[in-house]
């Protein structure tokens, strides 16, 4: 996909008529080229992260992920002999929900970036050539991903007596349906620009990225609300009043996207600067914090106290932290979902409910937790740490933990009351302790993912192998700890004591090693810092 | 008479619903070297920003070189050149990729451009880190980068939001002398610093901005003949009434021996 994208790249660079046709819609030519260059760089240099990348490592990664699972999809569908029909719609489906939540993401990470309008704003480059050359981006991304989606798909849909030309349909479609989610997206981050104030535009575009994700969990709440919401009823019977309303949709929708792709075009890159200036405009309440008292009472000290506040501030306001949170949305909604079901039948009944899953989701919320809080957009902030007696960074650890430690607990202390009210307060206790301790488990264990002080690296790009590596083979791990857990364990009383008492150990244990491994990561990561400092600040006049 | 380069009429300016700047008029002519002041968060920046089409006014009009803002945005700003307070640059670049980013948007022939960033970075000492990365430079040498892409495509308005910010005692005097060379060739420059000293060196006149107000306005003279004071820290410290401050530093000391 490369090659192609590069041929047609210098046709139309290189095309009087292409160059024509730009000026006439607005577009500078050679202010659009620099600019999609400039783009290419940022991205090939890792200066935008987030971003799927240009030279397509992240890419190219996701797009084989989507060849692979399209494929096995594809495969089990022809093998189950599915309709035609069905099998279409099932593949514009997934691709339209895929599609989606990845060009919305891409969307707000791309035009929403206040440190590209902070360097850009002030040179002259218009509305119309600027957002051009970002959607040139967006293009970029639907050329690798419809196929991805859709190639193999669409050759193995012959397998169940498709005709010929069903590939190319197929693949039309879904370039079809990439080109309207592209529109949508950028029509829809148009309109925020447009209306939102500055200072808020951060935040509600993180909130548009989750977007398709909420859709997703109403659906799985309301699988059957075309059926109660029944719209043909409130519908004209007439065929020509209904294709009156569908015309005037479309009319309307077309109307909106035009609005949101102009507004773009207007003083984009001053209302996205203005974000930098703006902040989040909330303003933070000094509060005393009793459980802060309380842990720097217990643990020793200040340093523990700066951490457990440090940590759990940036988490709480960090806007690239809160985004990468995104993925969490699922498990959370999967876990309450399972969680409302499983609540009513206790884990010693010996049946088989998601609450047996939930402490190992805690652990797998916490990895993802811990994965992303070495990397934050203020890392420059991190000068202040090299000033701290090397001796506070023991008990600042101490801290960290503590907050993500109470962090994970809490929401389990919550349930205690439902659960004791459904199950009985002995089975309840039982339980939660259990999985206190098993989520101390997975805690302490994470700990050691946190390379270096928190919120002080440059974010790495997307997909990092070895993440993908952790995941699978966690996932394996889990599914084995779930299915002793179920078999085992959740047999007898007695057994779950022994068990929780055991992880308990294990869990304070492990913490102590990774605490140890979390500290002197702290040390040498700032100790890189310094040196990075030093070098960064030798005169060369002299 | 002449049409002035900046028309700044009646401007008000709000960051969400705070006014931080309330109706401030002056004009600028060209050739002028004038020195913006102002405590922290006085509007300074604000006001820069403004007249180089980043921010656009709530009310009020304002116009450079008879081009109206925000309507003629992009002809504006292909005729500034601009230094922000903060070095944002794009750090994966190199000095000279940056530098040949900015001249390219403004148009500037490759020749010329070539030409003009081999001099620059000669004479600002940076031609053996052309080829570095930006996020290995340190403050000072960024400082210069910033001011090498406000030259570039030798704008007639140069905004200075505190240019001497990290550079190191030559780099201040060049660039202290660069000003007034520029300015003899008539092009206008505003000059945003805390730095008294300098703009009483190389200002002519000076705007003095308080809580988003324009107390003042008129050369370094008429200044100090209205205030009655000799030096322009006195005027300074006059006109936004911060002439006494023993009370604050007597708090600090004691905060700190408690």
């Amino acid at each position: 996909m490369n090659a192609a994208w590069q041929v047609i790249e210098r046709f139309l660079r290189n095309s009087p008529r292409t160059r024509a046709l730009m000026k006439r819609l607005g577009i500078d030519p050679v202010q659009y080229w620099l600019l999609v260059d400039l783009f290419g760089t940022l991205s090939d240099r890792r200066e935008l992260p987030g971003h799927l990348g240009h030279t397509d490592m992240s890419l190219d990664k996701a797009s084989w992920l989507f060849y692979f699972l399209s494929g096995i999809m594809a495969f089990f569908f022809a093998i189950a002999g599915m309709p035609l029909v069905v099998y279409f719609l099932v593949f514009m489906l997934v691709s339209g929900f895929l599609l989606l939540t990845t060009l919305l993401s891409e969307t707000n990470n791309s035009l929403i970036n206040p440190v590209e309008g902070l360097v850009l704003a002030h040179q002259p480059i218009n509305g119309a050539t600027y957002t051009s050359a970002k959607l040139t981006h967006i293009l970029r991304i639907l050329l690798h991903l419809v196929p991805a989606l859709n190639l193999i798909p669409a050759f193995a849909a012959l397998l169940i007596s498709a005709p010929w030309y069903y590939p190319l349909l197929q693949l039309a479609a879904g370039f079809a349906v990439g080109i309207v989610m592209a529109l949508f997206c950028c029509a829809l981050f148009g309109w925020l620009i447009r209306f939102v104030p500055p200072a808020r535009l951060k935040s509600v575009g993180f909130a548009a990225e989750m977007s398709s994700w909420l859709m997703y969990v109403m659906m799985q709440f309301t699988p059957n609300l075309h059926l109660k919401v029944r719209v043909s009823h409130w519908l004209p019977s007439g065929t020509a009043a209904r294709v009156a309303i569908a015309s005037a949709c479309v009319v309307i929708a077309f109307a909106a996207v035009i609005f949101g792709l102009r507004a773009l075009s207007g003083d984009y890159l001053a209302r996205v600067s203005a974000i930098a200036r703006g902040g989040s405009g909330r303003k933070y309440r000094a509060r005393r914090s009793y459980l802060g008292e309380t842990v720097a009472c217990l643990f020793g000290g200040p340093s523990v106290r700066a951490g457990f506040d440090y940590v759990w501030r940036m988490m709480t306001r960090d806007w690239q932290f809160r985004r990468q949170m995104v993925g969490l949305i699922p498990i959370t909604a999967m876990l309450i979902g399972g969680g409302w079901q499983g609540a009513r039948i206790s884990p010693f009944s010996g049946k088989f409910t998601m609450m047996h899953v939930l402490p190992h989701a805690f652990g797998f919320a916490f990895f993802m937790v811990c994965s992303a809080l070495p990397y934050g957009p203020d890392r420059k902030g991190a000068w202040l740490f090299l000033l701290a007696p090397t001796g506070a960074f023991r008990g600042f650890a101490r801290g960290v933990f503590a907050r993500l430690l109470s962090a994970m607990l809490a929401p389990q202390v919550v349930l205690l009351p439902f659960l004791a009210w459904s199950w009985g307060l002995r089975d309840a206790a039982l339980f939660l302790a259990y999985s206190a301790a098993v989520s101390a488990v997975y805690l302490a264990l994470e700990l050691r993912l946190v390379e270096g002080m928190p919120f002080t690296r440059q974010q790495e790009s997307m997909g990092n192998p070895e993440t993908m590596i952790i995941l699978f083979a966690g996932g394996l791990v889990v599914s084995i700890a779930v299915a002793l857990q179920y078999f085992l364990i959740f047999r007898t009383v007695i057994l779950v004591v022994a068990v929780t008492a055991v992880l308990a150990v294990a869990a304070w244990l492990i913490a102590r090693s990774s605490l140890e491994s979390f500290e002197i990561s702290i040390r040498f990561h700032l100790g890189l810092l310094s040196n990075e400092s030093k070098g960064i600040y030798t005169e060369v006049n002299g | 008479m002449t049409e002035p380069i900046i028309a700044f009429d009646r401007v008000v300016f709000s960051y969400d619903s705070v006014e931080v700047l309330h109706q401030i008029s002056f004009t600028l002519e060209r050739g002028e070297i004038v020195g913006l002041l102002g405590p922290n968060g006085a509007g300074k920046s604000t006001t820069i920003k403004i007249i180089a089409g980043i921010l656009t006014p709530g009310e009020g009009s304002v116009s450079v070189a008879g081009l109206p803002l925000p309507e003629r945005a992009v002809d504006v700003k292909q005729r500034i050149g601009y230094v922000p307070e903060n070095a944002m640059l794009f750090e994966s670049l190199t000095g000279q990729e940056f530098l040949e980013l900015s001249g390219r948007l403004h148009g500037v022939e490759e020749e010329t451009l070539q030409m003009r960033i081999r001099e620059m970075l000669e004479t600002f000492g940076l031609s053996s880190d052309r080829s570095s990365r930006l996020d290995t430079y340190s403050k000072g040498m960024r400082q210069k980068i910033l001011l090498a892409a406000a030259l570039l495509h030798n704008p007639e308005l140069i905004l200075l939001d505190e240019p001497l910010s990290g550079l190191d005692v030559n780099a201040a005097i060049m660039i202290k002398d660069l000003i007034a060379a520029l300015a003899a060739g008539g092009r206008t420059i505003l000059y945003s610093s805390h730095v008294l000293d300098v703009v009483e060196k190389i200002c002519s006149r000076a705007l003095i901005i308080h809580q988003g107000s324009l107390i003042a306005d008129g050369t370094l003279d008429s200044l100090r003949a209205s205030t009655g004071r000799e030096s322009l820290e006195d005027v300074f410290r006059t006109l936004t009434h911060s002439a006494n401050v023993e009370p604050g530093v007597n708090r600090i000391v004691t905060a700190l021996g408690s």
